[in-house]
């Protein structure tokens, strides 16, 4: 009961807004007429593919346009005044400590030379002009409201000594030391695992309750959007085509790009089996190729009429708090939709490959540890024990030929190590491992070319793995000629083979990588992956870095080139929506440790591990409704250089304390791997955990979807 | 029931050296009557409401229209403004039924709420009769009845006894002394279970209480 039935002035009401940034060749317009308000205690989300004017949009409102950047029509009210038109040092008074923003990449906001105390009093002792030591009260308190442990030990520490997560919890607390009426937030949790990000978004629900503020939240994840925001405003090529309550455009997305979207992005529980993901055609136009008077979206858009071509759709109110621009928003059904027959991928079947003897590579506790050394006296004389980092420690797997194996894991549990190590870039430890019958515990300089040439990578970011200065052509030719898979005069042709197989046309031959966006540069990486006809391709991350709905063509490209070569993949991400649509077998690492393994379906049911149980209860859902259990880790993974005893993951686990003893066991003795029933074969579904396994199956579901009020996580996060 | 709770975060409000005309402007088009005035760090420098920028009648007489828009547009919110030190002002952490108190007393309409010097928020009359409204329920649909009580202790609980003894909920309730008849109270209950008829059977059960009136209120 907060009196929210009086009617208050909004925070900030944007206008009709235009920028424009000038470049060399004209004004490019960035952003077009865009209008939402911003009440208290509302989280309005921006979300949109990159390069559709989310960020330009927080920028302008802060006046960080840069040199080129130029508002050039409509109006930005913050707080019932006027921001546009007016000089640097009349906005900086308008503005004072009121509106505050929290990018990214925490480290950048950071300074890494003042301790985090200093930093965060500096604003109070700037702003406040209020003594140091109260400042330094001050300070403590707000990052107790963060939830941040041990907050007057932090105080003293600089920022490289803090995770990501408290970084980011620290820059949330510098932003509110001010008591700020409008706090925009760009991507705070993109570059944060799934755990760490829940806990921020638990976190920014409970600021918006307790503080009133009005927050605008910019990201490109629809999970996030359903957990976090009130309002939603999507943003295509520099326009709002939709906007509504989150509920609503979740219920019914109006404008068919809307659509487009959700049709991208895999729901979790949904598998390559049982459904299809349906990328958007085409590509965002470039600012220059937007058409003036016409629907932005028509060329994409497999609704377009004759009038969406020849008239730009106004944003219209089409279902009560809820507007699209879109002139046949009252006529779409979502529900009748068809893909386009060239988009449509025959859902493949499950390879029945069950039995042991089916076992393409075969990792028997392989070990790889990173040899660091201690800084003592001892040492440096040479006496000194050295230390290890303990990357991948005692991980056993058997990866069925022709399946998809996902590893999942947050940052640092070594799942890029374990792709290394298999790929011959990183020597085991200790260990045994073989693939086709090979030992691959050599490095991959001493390996049989033939080795190398079954064994292939597709890598997270397709820029920094590709030759700026070699042609597309050139690039994919390279491992065709490097490995004769077909001869000499034949490589041309089959390099337009690939392209055409990754969906390129035969023109991206001579272009060089710049000229590509990012998923046509992914789709070379995997024209270049396939060019050696390998058995075996590991992925790692291969759609992370990609807008979702290029990341919907990306998957789908993979699915369909597995289907024709037969290739095995093990498939590394750490979303797992992604990883439940795309796999298998899904395998779960916790610093160093397999922690489950199983059948996908087995893995996201009961009996979970408690560590799986806790990241699929952090997934951030696109479905304001979905109904997901509240389970938050304490603390951070430990350090692999030194990892607790008996089982890793006893100091964060929440299910511990339901062992007799507290849990005695756990910090003792190595977790014994449970079978569940009927499934001892090595390709079955394990557990590593003191719990009986009955007791683990007890446990409800993670995640039901009720149509019931909209879900709110309210548990407490320490 | 805190003024925490009750008050207006991040009101609107503006620098001393801010132009009338804006300000004005500002106020009609948000429909706000009272801005509080701060310097750098949101310290509470003074208080403009809709008053201290009316021109007397007097002075208006005086000025032809041109001396009028230029002596508008010169004028500053520092030279209209109620000075902080003359701005009564309350703390999040006071009782609301005290912010009415001293608003009441002072014949004033808002409170600007200062911690440690900082403008944390605004409570208006507004505010304090949204939360009297919901206070007597008028937020909710239902039965409002009003009951004359004897001043002595106990007859309260024999209405909220009465009420539960039926499993009835109480949705809100309210007690005054009854106007213009010392030694009785007013009690108003909402509620929202029963009928109008059951409402009243009920009520009328007890012995030594009046029942003045049962209507139906809400949206």
């Amino acid at each position: 009961m907060t009196g929210d039935s009086l009617p208050r002035p909004p925070i900030l009401r944007v206008h009709d807004l235009s920028i424009s940034y000038t470049t060399r060749r004209g004004p490019v317009e960035a952003v077009r007429e865009v209008s939402f308000e911003i009440n208290r205690a509302m989280t309005f989300g921006l979300v949109g593919e990159s390069g559709c004017g989310k960020s330009t949009i927080a920028f302008g409102i802060v006046d960080f346009l840069g040199p080129n950047g130029r508002i050039t029509d409509g109006s930005i009210k913050f707080q019932g005044r006027e921001m546009v038109g007016r000089s640097q040092d009349e906005l900086r008074k308008l503005r004072g400590d009121q509106v505050a923003v929290v990018y990214q990449d925490p480290m950048q906001a950071l300074n890494p030379s003042l301790s985090i105390g200093d930093q965060l009093a500096e604003v109070l002792i700037v702003h406040r002009g209020i003594s140091r030591a109260e400042a330094w009260r001050k300070s403590i308190a707000m990052l107790e409201r963060v939830y941040m442990a041990d907050a007057a030990q932090v105080m003293r520490r600089y920022p490289h000594q803090l995770s990501g997560g408290q970084q980011q919890r620290v820059v949330i607390a510098m932003a509110l030391l001010n008591d700020p009426a409008l706090l925009i937030m760009d991507e705070p949790t993109t570059a944060l695992d799934v755990t760490v990000e829940a806990a921020v978004l638990d976190l920014i629900e409970d600021l918006k309750r307790d503080f009133d503020t009005g927050i605008l939240y910019i990201t490109h994840n629809l999970g996030v959007v359903a957990r976090v925001c009130d309002e939603v405003g999507v943003m295509y090529a520099g326009e709002l085509v939709e906007r509504g309550s989150v509920e609503s455009i979740f219920a019914r997305p109006l404008h068919p790009y809307t659509q487009g979207l959700m049709r991208c992005v895999p729901r979790l529980g949904t598998t390559k089996q049982s459904s299809q993901l349906f990328p958007i055609r085409g590509r965002v136009p470039a600012p220059p190729d937007r058409p003036r008077s016409a629907c932005i979206f028509a060329p994409r858009c497999d609704h377009a009429t004759e009038v969406c071509h020849n008239e730009r759709p106004p944003l219209r109110v089409i279902l009560p708090g809820h507007s699209a621009r879109c002139v046949h928003a009252e006529t779409i059904d979502p529900a009748a939709w068809r893909p386009h027959p060239a988009d449509q991928v025959a859902p493949p079947s499950r390879p029945a490959a069950e039995s042991a003897d089916a076992i393409i590579l075969e990792l028997d506790g392989l070990k790889t540890f990173y040899a660091q050394e201690s800084r003592s006296l001892t040492s440096l004389i040479g006496l000194g024990g050295k230390r290890y980092v303990k990357a991948v420690d005692d991980v056993s797997l058997h990866v069925p030929t022709g399946c998809t194996v996902g590893i999942v894991g947050e940052s640092g549990c070594g799942k890029s190590t374990l792709a290394k190590t298999i790929v011959g870039l990183e020597s085991p430890t200790a260990g045994r491992a073989q693939f086709l019958g090979f030992d691959i515990t050599v490095p991959v300089s001493r390996r049989d070319l033939r080795l190398i040439q079954e064994l292939q990578m597709v890598f997270q970011n397709p820029d920094s793995t590709m030759n700026p200065a070699y042609t597309v052509g050139h690039q994919i030719a390279r491992p065709l000629q490097r490995f004769r898979t077909v001869p000499p005069d034949q490589v041309y042709d089959e390099v337009i083979r690939l392209l055409r197989a990754v969906r390129l046309d035969p023109s991206y031959y001579d272009r060089l990588p710049r000229q590509l966006s990012g998923g046509e540069k992914q789709r070379v990486g995997i024209a270049r992956a396939f060019a050696s006809r390998p058995d075996l391709v590991l992925c790692d991350e291969p759609v992370s870095a990609l807008d979702v709905s290029v990341q919907a063509a990306v998957l789908n490209l993979l699915l369909d080139i597995q289907q024709q070569y037969g290739t095995t993949m093990l498939f590394i991400a750490h979303d797992l929506s992604v990883v439940r649509f795309f796999s298998d077998y899904v395998a779960v690492m916790y610093l160093g440790h397999i922690v489950e393994f199983g059948p996908a379906e087995a893995i996201y049911a009961p009996p979970y591990h408690p560590y799986t149980e806790a990241l699929l209860s952090a997934v951030p859902i696109p479905d304001p409704q979905a109904e997901q259990k509240c389970i938050r880790l304490e603390g951070t993974v430990p350090s692999a250089l030194n990892p607790p005893p008996g089982c890793t993951f006893h100091t964060r686990c929440p299910r511990r304390r339901s062992l007799p003893d507290g849990g005695a066991v756990c910090a003792r003795e190595t977790p014994p791997w449970r079978y569940t029933a009927g499934s001892a074969s090595p390709v079955g579904h394990r557990i590593a955990c003191h719990i009986p396994l009955e007791i683990l199956s007890q446990v409800e579901p993670v995640i039901t979807t009720s149509r019931g009020e909209k879900r709110r996580c309210s548990c407490a996060t320490t | 029931m805190f003024v925490r709770d009750y008050m207006t975060r991040h009101p609107i409000l503006v620098e001393p050296d801010a132009s009338i005309v804006e300000v004005q402007g500002m106020m009609s088009e948000n429909n706000i009557r009272h801005v509080p005035v701060v310097e750098s760090g949101k310290r509470l420098a003074g208080l403009v409401t809709r008053q201290n920028l009316r021109i007397s009648p007097m002075e208006l007489a005086s000025l032809n229209v041109w001396e009028i828009t230029r002596r508008l547009s010169s004028l500053r919110v520092r030279d209209v403004m109620v000075r902080a030190r003359d701005v009564i002002t309350t703390t999040p952490d006071t009782p609301i039924e005290e912010a009415a108190r001293v608003m009441v007393q002072r014949r004033i309409g808002c409170l600007p709420v200062v911690e440690d010097g900082i403008v944390m928020g605004i409570i208006t009359e507004i505010d304090l009769l949204a939360q009297l409204t919901a206070l007597l329920g008028a937020q909710v649909p239902g039965w409002r009845a009003t009951v004359r009580v004897p001043d002595r202790a106990g007859e309260f609980a024999k209405i909220t006894a009465a009420v539960a003894s039926r499993g009835w909920g109480i949705d809100a309730a309210g007690s005054l002394p009854a106007p213009r008849q010392p030694g009785y109270w007013d009690v108003v209950i909402k509620i929202s279970a029963a009928t109008r008829d059951e409402l009243i059977s009920v009520l009328q059960q007890i012995e030594g209480q009046e029942i003045l009136d049962v209507r139906a209120t809400g949206p």
